[in-house]
């Protein structure tokens, strides 16, 4: 039974013919198509110089900026902390001062009131 | 044993170098088979003959890795099943071919029976596109489970297991004919 089924679907599915002048259009089509082959497109081949110019000059100006911006960063730094550390002298020695000149009263007092008692007695 | 040249292999040579007449004799040798395919997976003969020209022209530019004869018909079933594939999975619906083209969707020399014919297409339009595509090339193409399988790009189990499923539903509906033809012609 299967086998019969088979046969009978097997002679029923036989290729069929196309329409007529398909064949012909179909000939023409495909003579008429050239076959594409993409050429290897190096990056410094002839046609790619352009590109290649460009991603070059890119990629150089990119370099350029990065080293510059750093450049600029890193001076900042440093004139900042040195802007810090002046700040912090000049407290130093703003306290420093006053110190002094608190020492300096408290001898002056005292050798004042020496002075008047030697006189008083 | 070596198996019989094929005098084809000689054209596909020769196509290979630019010769325009061998490229010629194989189209005509193939033509047919892969426009039937088409015609049968996709339902109408305008998309079945876009299809043949687009599988053609893709050929033109693959003909330096075809190696025989044999292979070329491997890869042109192989394109044509395949697209024809993702052509039916984009549509929702698949319209099989409408009643002015019945006579072309079977061969005139073809001595099937007329009702088997129409219960053969509705098989075919009830099946899923891989499932058409496992039963065209085994019975139109005459394809072993192995090499249907390697076309498809699918496992010999799945191949089989369509086949087996669409070969039920062909016995049920084949049956059943017979069966409405006894009561039609009662002794």
């Amino acid at each position: 039974m299967t086998q019969e089924i088979e046969s009978r679907v097997s002679a029923a599915l036989r290729p069929v013919a196309p329409r007529e002048g398909f064949s012909q259009k179909l000939l023409a089509r495909v003579m008429a198509e050239q076959p594409v082959r993409p050429k290897p497109r190096r990056l410094f081949s002839e046609g790619a110089k352009p590109l290649a110019w460009w991603l070059t000059a890119s990629l150089a100006a990119c370099l350029v900026l990065a080293v510059g911006v750093q450049q600029h960063l890193q001076q900042q730094r440093l004139r900042q902390s040195g802007l810090e550390a002046r700040r912090e002298v000049v407290e130093a020695l703003r306290m420093t001062s006053q110190k002094l000149n608190l020492a300096y009263e408290a001898v002056k007092n005292q050798s004042t009131s020496l002075a008047d008692e030697k006189s008083g007695v | 044993m070596n198996e019989a040249q094929d005098p084809l292999d000689e054209q596909l040579v020769k196509a290979r170098l630019g010769e325009r007449a061998a490229l010629a004799l194989l189209v005509q040798a193939h033509q047919r088979s892969i426009y039937s395919l088409a015609l049968r997976m996709l339902g109408t003969r305008d998309l079945a003959e876009d299809l043949t020209q687009d599988v053609f022209i893709q050929l033109h530019g693959k003909l330096r890795a075809i190696e025989s004869n044999k292979h070329l018909g491997f890869w042109l079933r192989q394109v044509t099943a395949n697209r024809a594939i993702d052509q039916l999975r984009r549509r929702s619906r698949v319209p099989m071919t409408s009643l002015e083209d019945e006579q072309q969707f079977f061969s005139a020399e073809s001595d099937a029976d007329p009702l088997l014919q129409r219960h053969l297409r509705g098989l075919l339009a009830d099946l899923t596109p891989p499932a058409r595509a496992v039963l065209l090339l085994r019975y139109q193409e005459d394809l072993d489970p192995v090499d249907i399988a390697r076309t498809l790009d699918m496992s010999i189990n799945t191949v089989k297991s369509h086949l087996k499923r669409s070969l039920e539903t062909m016995r049920e509906k084949t049956v059943g004919m017979q069966l409405a033809r006894c009561e039609d012609n009662p002794i």
